[in-house]
């Protein structure tokens, strides 16, 4: 009798956004296999045409509620590149004080509520509450922190208002960053424990691993999330922020509404993993050895191993803001008034968002208004990769039960922490 | 330290969805809050509710509630009389419920001496930027409601 494989996975769950999951395989010949994006497209680079230079960061924000910093630091970024506007040390200190909340806010969501399940052999975060109450209130605990960052220092946990081409619309206290360090100082026991739990779970992880290009910032004093130039594992070529479509080469495929990168290889990952391949060495004391407790190590090509490198990530940043934090409140916090001289130019940038690197670019006419934007989002970035790992993950594991293979499938995408509705982009396809 | 929260919650593109964020934003800003009393508006809510009620002895919640009354009405209960029959799509981070969340800060032990929910019954949950008529004339009276409650009226 022959055996029919027929997953059909209609909207991942546990994962922002739609995608789908398609395999087809009659006695181990596999006859489809797909990774399909089916969001509509969301037009965010033509609604910021005609716009005011100071209005753009606020559009794009709106992109993604998770990453909504990200979004609107690329975007400042990018304008302050294209208009030379100067920000001060303390700007810059600030915005990656922010930039970290939200790393860590992203980064724990991923982890505690939407993979944990999975290695704990439930569908969600909510059977964890009687079985493991004391993981669950330290993900809330640290998932609380990372909000707390972003309302004390951008003024909003989502969508902030604060962050402005040239500083800050306003500035925190010192009594704010000083309760936040207080935070900061108590949430790094709570790491700890958080840690020790994957580590035990880390059997659950699946052995899968693929020789993969992996791209993120490098070239910057710390461990980058926000400065840097682009950097990937194929070589030693360092690309400049400023050609990054150098790097995405973007294309389309028929079955998706995202567009779809590939670099040097049919594709390659962005995302905690990539950052730590290939920057673990800057990374700070606490975060190293979590990472050799966990068993990361540079070079690794299983993309489960994605939300370890969070993990890692979640205390980078947590020992890096107390340390810029004290920084901070040593060189005293000054009023600055946010000032700009409107010319016409071209400007890109790029910043490391949670699951991974992300470019904006944008033109200005003499009077400051938008005349063309160009985002290349992390998750757009991914999906070529996802797919060449189903292409060669399946077929090994194509003989077992297929509510296996469906869920091996499904925690693979998980992994790649997708936000599938920030990926979706300017495009008209019609599905054949 | 401030010992009451008094988050709003809904969704101000749904109509009256978002009737809990419209009373919370009228109740800031007619000044008439007690000094104790932390108001937020926390839209769709979610887990930030956990995170919103952490160190507080009272949480009193307004919300769009189905509670097979006319539209308009409201009712004041404890969590513990009433349960949730309401089914979600589950693929949508934006997509919460109140019960929900509730049952998960008491299975963790987050869940504040005092919790109330102020449950108001819509009239329609579609696309629209404004309350219907059928809340909208009631506003005046859900405010007082909540200001006993808080002890200011």
């Amino acid at each position: 009798m022959s055996k029919t494989v027929d997953i059909h996975v209609h909207h991942v769950t546990r994962v922002e956004g739609h995608g789908n999951i398609r395999v087809r395989a009659t006695d181990g010949v596999i006859e489809k296999l797909e990774w399909q994006v089916p969001e509509a497209p969301r037009f965010f680079e033509a609604m910021v045409r005609g716009r005011k230079y100071e209005d753009i960061q606020t559009v794009v924000s709106r992109i993604c509620g998770i990453c909504s910093v990200t979004h609107s630091l690329a975007a400042i970024k990018a304008i302050e590149n294209a208009m030379d506007i100067p920000i001060s040390t303390q700007t810059d200190r600030l915005r990656i004080l922010t930039h970290y909340g939200e790393q860590l806010e992203s980064h724990i969501l991923h982890v505690g509520y939407l993979v944990t399940p999975d290695l704990l052999g439930q569908k969600s975060v909510v059977p964890l509450v009687g079985s493991h109450p004391d993981v669950v209130n330290v993900v809330i605990d640290l998932h609380r922190l990372g909000n707390l960052m972003m309302e004390k220092l951008a003024g909003r946990k989502t969508h902030p208002v604060r962050l402005v081409p040239g500083g800050f619309a306003m500035l925190p206290t010192a009594h704010d960053l000083r309760q936040l360090k207080g935070e900061l100082v108590a949430a790094v026991p709570k790491l700890e424990a958080l840690a020790e739990v994957v580590a035990n779970l880390a059997g659950g992880v699946p052995h899968f691993s693929r020789e993969t290009e992996f791209v993120a910032l490098v070239n910057a004093p710390t461990y980058p999330f926000y400065h840097g130039d682009v950097g990937t594992t194929d070589s030693d070529e360092i690309v400049s922020v400023l050609d990054f479509e150098n790097v995405v080469n973007e294309y389309v495929v028929a079955h998706s509404t995202a567009k779809w990168s590939k670099w040097h290889r049919d594709s390659y990952m962005v995302g905690a993993l990539a950052r730590f391949n290939l920057n673990a060495d800057y990374l700070a004391p606490l975060a190293k050895k979590t990472a050799s407790a966990l068993g990361l190590e540079q070079g690794c090509c299983n993309p489960y191993m994605n939300s370890v490198a969070q993990v890692v990530e979640s205390v980078q940043v947590v020992e890096r803001s107390i340390e810029l934090i004290d920084e901070i409140l040593t060189a005293g916090i000054e009023y600055q008034r946010p000032e700009a001289i409107i010319q016409a130019g071209c400007g890109a940038a790029a910043v490391e968002a949670p699951r991974g690197i992300l470019f904006h670019r944008y033109e200005f006419d003499e009077n400051g208004i938008c005349v063309r934007a160009n985002i290349s989002i992390p998750t757009n970035q991914n999906h070529a990769n996802i797919q060449k790992d189903f292409e060669e993950m399946v077929p090994q594991i194509i003989d077992q039960d297929q509510d296996h293979i469906r869920q091996q499938m499904e925690m693979l995408v998980r992994a790649y922490d997708p936000c599938i509705s920030c990926s979706t982009h300017y495009l008209d396809v019609e599905f054949v | 330290m401030k010992s009451t929260v008094l988050i709003g919650l809904g969704n101000l593109l749904m109509s009256d969805e978002g009737v809990g964020v419209h009373v919370v934003h009228a109740l800031l800003n007619s000044g008439r809050l007690p000094a104790d009393v932390v108001a937020l508006d926390l839209g769709p809510g979610g887990l930030t509710v956990l995170h919103a009620m952490t160190g507080f002895a009272r949480a009193i919640f307004i919300d769009c509630a189905f509670m097979n009354l006319p539209a308009g009405e409201w009712r004041q209960f404890q969590p513990e009389a009433a349960r949730t029959v309401k089914v979600r799509g589950r693929q949508s981070l934006h997509e919460g419920d109140l019960m929900e969340i509730l049952d998960l800060a008491t299975g963790l032990n987050r869940l504040p001496n005092e919790v109330v929910i102020f449950g108001i019954q819509p009239a329609s949950v579609e696309p629209g930027e404004r309350l219907t008529a059928a809340l909208q004339n009631k506003m005046g009276e859900y405010q007082t409601a909540i200001l006993q409650e808080v002890g200011s009226a």
